[in-house]
C-alpha cells in the first residue's frame, strides 16, 4: 500500500464483479486465469481462486465480453446461469423477436430466447455481470411489462445446487472406478501368481495371504485363460478412463497447450503410462516373451488411482462446501417477506419485491426487510446481527434502519431506500465472499513452487525410469514402468495447491461469524505479522460519540446575539454551532446538533458551508461569518481567542475537548465536550501489549485530552493534534523503522491513514469511507474484535503454514520412497495404487488441518 | 539388451531436457488470443 494513491479512474468507470470460472481443476489452472486475466486490457486487478471456483476482476474500461474471451483464452470457461422472466402481454412474433434483442443488449446476458405460448422469456446470463435492475430497466423500455420483478436468485442457495451437482456427477464416477477397480484387483490376483514383481510390491505382499482363499473360493477365476482376463481388464478399464477419468487427461492436455503442467499432468501421464504398457502386454504379449520378459498388466491400478482421487476429490468438495455454510448463516438473517403499502392497502411480497420508495409496515418482534428511514412510530431496533452491540438502538421518524435487522418494541413504517445488492447485508456478503475468494500472497508462492515442481517431478519420473532399466533387476522393463508411475503419482501437488485457500475460506468465514470482515488473504496475511497498532482515540477507544459538557460564552458578544435568538447566551451559542455543524461528519459535530436538539433549539439555516478536515467547519447564518474549530483553527482564521486561553487549558486537563465558536471573527462562545472511554479499550490494549505488540494512539485531539485518555486505558505512547496527513507520516514513519503497522480507525479522517498502514482495520461504527479503505472492517464497535481479528489472523497464517509444511514433506518423504530408494536397502518398492492413496490421504489431511480454524474461538469474548 | 539400454537412456535424457525446456526454459506467452488491444 501507498501513501499516495495513484490516479484511479472515477468509481463509476471502476466495478469489481465477482464470477463463476468452470473447468479448473487445480490451483495452477486457477493462477493461469489469473496472468491471462491480469494481462487483458481494461482490467485492473484480477485473481482467481480454485478454492471457490470464483475470478474476481476490477473492471477499468474492460467490457464484460473482453472479460470472458480472456478465461476462453485461457482454455477454461464463465459459468453461466439461467432464468425465467414472466412478461405480460408478450404475444406476436414481432414482440418476441424485439424483447429478445433488448434483452441481449443488457449487460452480462448471453442470450435471451422468448415464449410467448408461456409469456416468459428465459434469459442466459453470467452472474456477477448482470445487474437484475438493469434488466428490469431494458424489458421495460422496450414497452413490456414484468409481470413479477426480477429478483437475484439466492446466490448460495444456487451455488449450493452447483456443488451438490458436482458432489453428484463425483460420486458416481468414483462407484464406476471403484467397481472396475476392486473387480481388477481380484481378476489380476491369477495373473500375478508368485512372480519377482509381486513380491517385492507392497500391495501384492499384503494381497498374497488372500490368494490362497481366492483360489479355493474362485476356482474358475483361477481356471480362465489369462489372456481372456486380461482382455475382459482392458475393455473394463476403457469406460473408467473415457469417464471417470477424463476431466484429469481433459485438464492436463489444456494445460501442455498452454506449455504449463500441473496435478493433471501428473495423473494423467501416470495412468496413461500404465494403461499403454499394460495395453501393449494384453495385445502383443509376443514382444515382451521374445524378450524375455513376463507380460505383465497393471489395468487394477488405473482404475484404483483414478478412484482414490475421485474419493480426495469428494471429500475435497464436502469440506469446501462447508465452508461457506458461514455465507449462507448471514443470508439467512434476512427476512423472506415484506409487508407493503400498495395502493393504499396493505400487502405482503417477497422481500425481494421491494422496491425504493416503498412503504413498508414492520410490527414488533418482525425483522425489517430493507435498508430505510422511519417515517412513522417509534421504536427500538436490535442491531446486534450488524454491530454485536446488545442494546436496542431507539428509532424514531427520519432514522435509518437496517434490513435483518429486529424491530423489539413498537410498529414503524420504513420507506424502503436501499434494496437487494445495495442493503447493508448485501454488502457485508459480498464482503465475505471477496475475501473468500481472493489470494494471500503466500498463495503465489505456492503456485510458484507447482509451477515449477511438476516438470521437476517428470523430470525426475524420467530419470528413475532410465536408471531402473538401465541398472534394476529383472525384468528392467517392468520395475521402470512401476516406479515411472508410481512416482507422477505420488508427487501430485494437489494438497500444495489446497493448503492456502482452504484455510483462507474457513478463516475468512469463521471471522465474519465473529465480526471480522477481512477483505482478503492478503488482509489476513499482513494482520498476522503486525509489529505495532495504532489505534486513533475518537471513535475507537472513545465512543466516538462526545457529548456536551459545558458551553460558555464570550461575555461581549452576547448582548449582540441576544438580540436576534430566543433564549439566553449560552444557548444562543448552542444554536449557532449546531446550525454550522448540522453538516458536518465529524462525531463532535453530531454531539453539538444533539445537545441543542435535546435543549429543544432549533438551528436557524447556514449556507455557504465549509469543512477543514479535522480543524473546524465555516458556514454563513443570517449574514454572519460563524466559524466553528479548534483554537488553532480559529487563530488561523484571525479570531483573537485570547479570552477563552485560561478555559480551553482547564477544559483541556479534564480530558474535555474545547470547541469554540467565532461570529465575524470575534470569538462567541466555548462549547466542552468528553467522549467517554469504551468499556472494552483496556481490556483490548492489554491483550495487544500480551500479544508482543507496541500500542500508539494517535488524535486529532489536542494533546492534554489525548494524554488522558491513554493514560487510563494503559497506552504509552500517543501523538495528538495529528491531521490526516499527520496520522499517515506517523504510520509512515514506523514503516519506516521497519515496523508492521496495524492501523484502526473509523473516520474519514482515518481513511488515508488505514489505507497506508500495512493492515487497516475499520471499526463497526466508522464511515464508509473508513471501511472502504481498511483491509478489515469489524462490525462492532468493541475495540476487543480488533484483538480478535489480529488473533484469527494469526491463526489462519499458521495453520497455512502448517498445511504447506505437511505437503512439502509429504512429497519430500514419498517420492524418492515412489523412486524405489528403499528397494535396495529394503527391498520394498511402492505399488502405484498405494501412491495415489497416499496421495489422497495428503489433500485429506491438510483439508481437515484448515477446518480445524472453524473451532477458533477468541480469548476476548466481545 | 545393452543396444536397448542405450537406446532408453538417450531417449529418456533427450525426453527430460524437452521436458524442463518445454515447461520452465521458454517465456509463456504473456497473453493469448486476447492480444489485440
Amino acid at each position: 500500500m501507498t501513501a499516495t494513491p495513484a490516479p484511479a479512474p472515477p468509481a463509476a468507470l471502476r466495478r469489481r464483479v465477482t464470477f463463476p470460472v468452470t473447468g479448473m481443476s487445480c490451483a495452477a489452472c486457477a493462477s493461469r486465469i489469473q496472468r491471462q486475466l491480469q494481462a487483458t486490457p481494461g482490467v485492473r486487478e484480477a485473481s482467481v481462486n480454485f478454492g471457490t471456483t470464483k475470478a474476481t476482476v476490477e473492471l477499468d474500461g474492460a467490457q464484460p465480453r473482453e472479460v470472458m474471451e480472456a478465461v476462453r483464452d485461457a482454455g477454461y470457461d464463465v459459468g453461466t446461469d439461467a432464468l425465467s422472466l414472466a412478461v405480460a402481454d408478450l404475444r406476436s412474433a414481432l414482440d418476441t423477436s424485439r424483447l429478445e434483442h433488448a434483452i441481449r443488449e443488457v449487460r452480462g446476458v448471453l442470450g435471451a430466447v422468448a415464449n410467448p405460448a408461456a409469456e416468459s422469456v428465459r434469459v442466459t446470463y453470467v452472474p456477477g455481470f448482470l445487474d437484475p435492475r438493469d434488466l428490469e430497466e431494458a424489458v421495460t423500455a422496450a414497452g413490456f411489462v414484468l409481470a413479477v420483478p426480477v429478483s437475484e436468485s439466492d446466490p448460495v442457495e444456487r451455488e449450493r445446487l452447483v456443488r451438490e451437482r458436482e458432489a453428484r456427477d463425483l460420486a458416481w464416477k468414483l462407484a464406476l472406478a471403484a467397481v472396475v477397480a476392486v473387480a481388477a484387483m481380484v481378476a489380476s490376483m491369477p495373473l500375478m501368481g508368485a512372480e519377482a514383481v509381486g513380491s517385492a510390491d507392497l500391495l501384492a505382499r499384503v494381497l498374497m495371504p488372500l490368494d490362497g482363499a481366492m483360489r479355493r473360493g474362485l476356482p474358475w477365476l483361477y481356471a480362465a485363460d489369462p489372456q481372456t482376463l486380461k482382455v475382459v481388464l482392458f475393455l473394463a478399464t476403457l469406460p473408467v478412463m473415457a469417464w471417470s477419468g477424463r476431466g484429469f487427461y481433459v485438464s492436463a492436455w489444456r494445460g501442455f497447450e498452454h506449455r504449463s503442467a500441473d496435478m493433471n499432468t501428473l495423473i494423467g501421464v501416470g495412468t496413461a503410462a500404465a494403461m499403454l504398457y499394460s495395453a501393449a502386454a494384453t495385445f502383443t504379449p509376443g514382444v515382451f516373451t521374445g524378450a524375455g520378459l513376463p507380460a505383465d498388466v497393471y489395468y487394477e491400478a488405473v482404475s484404483a488411482i483414478i478412484a482414490l482421487i475421485l474419493l480426495g476429490r469428494l471429500l475435497e468438495s464436502r469440506a469446501k462446501g462447508r465452508t461457506s455454510e458461514a455465507m449462507r448463516r448471514l443470508l439467512g438473517l434476512a427476512p423472506r417477506t415484506a409487508r407493503a403499502l400498495r395502493g393504499g392497502a396493505e400487502v405482503e411480497i417477497p422481500a425481494a419485491a421491494v422496491v425504493v420508495g416503498d412503504i413498508v409496515l414492520v410490527r414488533p418482534g418482525e425483522k425489517i426487510p430493507v435498508d430505510g428511514v422511519v417515517r412513522g412510530g417509534r421504536t427500538a431496533v436490535d442491531e446486534s446481527m450488524l454491530t454485536g452491540e446488545p442494546m436496542p438502538v431507539p428509532k424514531a421518524p427520519g432514522d435509518e434502519v437496517v434490513g435483518a435487522t429486529l424491530n423489539t418494541t413498537g410498529a414503524i413504517t420504513v420507506e424502503a431506500t436501499r434494496i437487494g445488492r445495495d442493503t447493508a447485508l448485501a454488502q457485508i456478503v459480498r464482503l465475505v465472499e471477496e475475501a473468500q475468494g481472493s489470494r494471500a500472497p503466500v498463495q503465489r508462492l505456492a503456485d510458484r513452487i507447482a509451477g515449477v515442481f511438476v516438470p521437476a517431478v517428470i523430470a525426475l519420473a524420467i530419470a528413475a525410469f532410465v536408471i531402473w532399466f538401465d541398472f534394476g533387476p529383472s525384468p528392467a522393463p517392468v520395475y521402470a514402468t512401476v516406479v515411472l508411475v508410481s512416482v507422477l503419482i505420488i508427487a501430485c501437488p494437489c494438497a500444495m495447491g489446497l493448503a492456502t485457500p482452504t484455510a483462507i475460506m474457513v478463516g475468512a468465514g469463521r471471522g465474519a461469524e465473529r465480526g471480522v470482515l477481512a477483505k482478503g488473504g492478503s488482509a489476513l496475511e499482513a494482520a498476522s505479522s503486525v509489529d505495532v497498532i495504532v489505534l486513533d482515540k475518537t471513535g475507537t477507544v472513545t465512543e466516538g460519540h462526545p457529548a456536551v459538557t459545558e458551553v460558555m460564552i464570550a461575555l461581549e458578544v452576547v448582548d449582540r446575539m441576544a438580540a436576534g435568538t430566543p433564549g439566553d447566551g449560552e444557548a444562543a451559542v448552542l444554536q449557532l454551532a449546531a446550525a454550522v455543524e448540522r453538516l458536518s461528519e465529524h462525531p463532535l459535530a453530531a454531539a453539538i446538533v444533539r445537545a441543542a436538539a435535546e435543549r429543544g433549539l432549533q438551528p436557524p439555516e447556514a449556507t455557504g458551508f465549509r469543512a477543514l478536515e479535522g480543524r473546524g467547519v465555516t458556514a454563513t447564518i443570517g449574514g454572519h461569518a460563524v466559524a466553528v474549530g479548534s483554537a488553532t483553527y480559529l487563530i488561523e482564521l484571525g479570531v483573537d481567542v485570547g479570552p477563552f486561553t485560561d478555559a480551553v487549558d482547564s477544559l483541556a486537563a479534564r480530558a474535555r475537548t474545547p470547541v469554540l465558536v467565532a461570529v465575524d471573527g470575534a470569538p462567541a462562545g466555548l462549547i466542552g465536550l468528553a467522549d467517554p472511554i469504551k468499556p472494552s479499550a483496556v481490556a483490548a490494549v492489554r491483550a495487544f501489549k500480551a500479544m508482543g505488540l507496541e500500542v500508539l494512539m494517535v488524535t486529532g485531539d489536542i494533546r492534554k485530552v489525548a494524554i488522558a485518555v491513554a493514560g487510563e486505558v494503559g497506552i504509552d505512547e500517543v501523538e495528538s493534534g495529528m491531521l490526516p496527513a499527520g496520522k499517515v507520516a506517523i504510520v509512515k514513519r514506523l514503516q519506516e523503522a521497519g515496523k508492521r503497522v496495524a492501523m484502526v480507525g473509523d473516520g474519514i479522517n482515518d481513511a488515508p491513514a488505514l489505507a497506508t498502514a500495512d493492515v487497516g482495520l475499520a471499526i463497526g461504527t466508522g464511515t464508509d469511507v473508513a471501511v472502504e479503505a481498511a483491509d478489515i472492517a469489524l462490525m462492532s464497535g468493541d475495540l476487543t474484535t480488533a484483538v480478535t481479528a489480529l488473533e484469527l489472523a494469526r491463526r489462519t497464517m499458521r495453520t497455512i503454514r502448517q498445511n504447506l509444511f505437511w505437503a512439502f514433506a509429504y512429497n519430500v518423504v514419498g517420492i524418492p520412497i515412489a523412486a524405489g530408494l528403499l528397494y535396495p536397502v529394503a527391498g520394498v518398492l511402492l505399488s502405484p495404487v498405494f501412491a495415489s492413496a497416499a496421495m489422497a490421504f495428503s489433500s485429506v489431511f491438510v483439508v481437515t488441518n484448515s477446518l480445524r480454524l472453524r473451532r477458533f474461538t477468541p480469548s476476548l469474548a466481545p | 539388451m545393452t543396444v536397448s539400454k542405450a537406446v532408453v537412456t538417450l531417449v529418456g535424457l533427450v525426453a527430460i531436457v524437452w521436458v524442463l525446456w518445454y515447461f520452465l526454459a521458454t517465456p509463456r506467452p504473456a497473453r493469448g488470443r486476447g492480444e489485440r488491444r
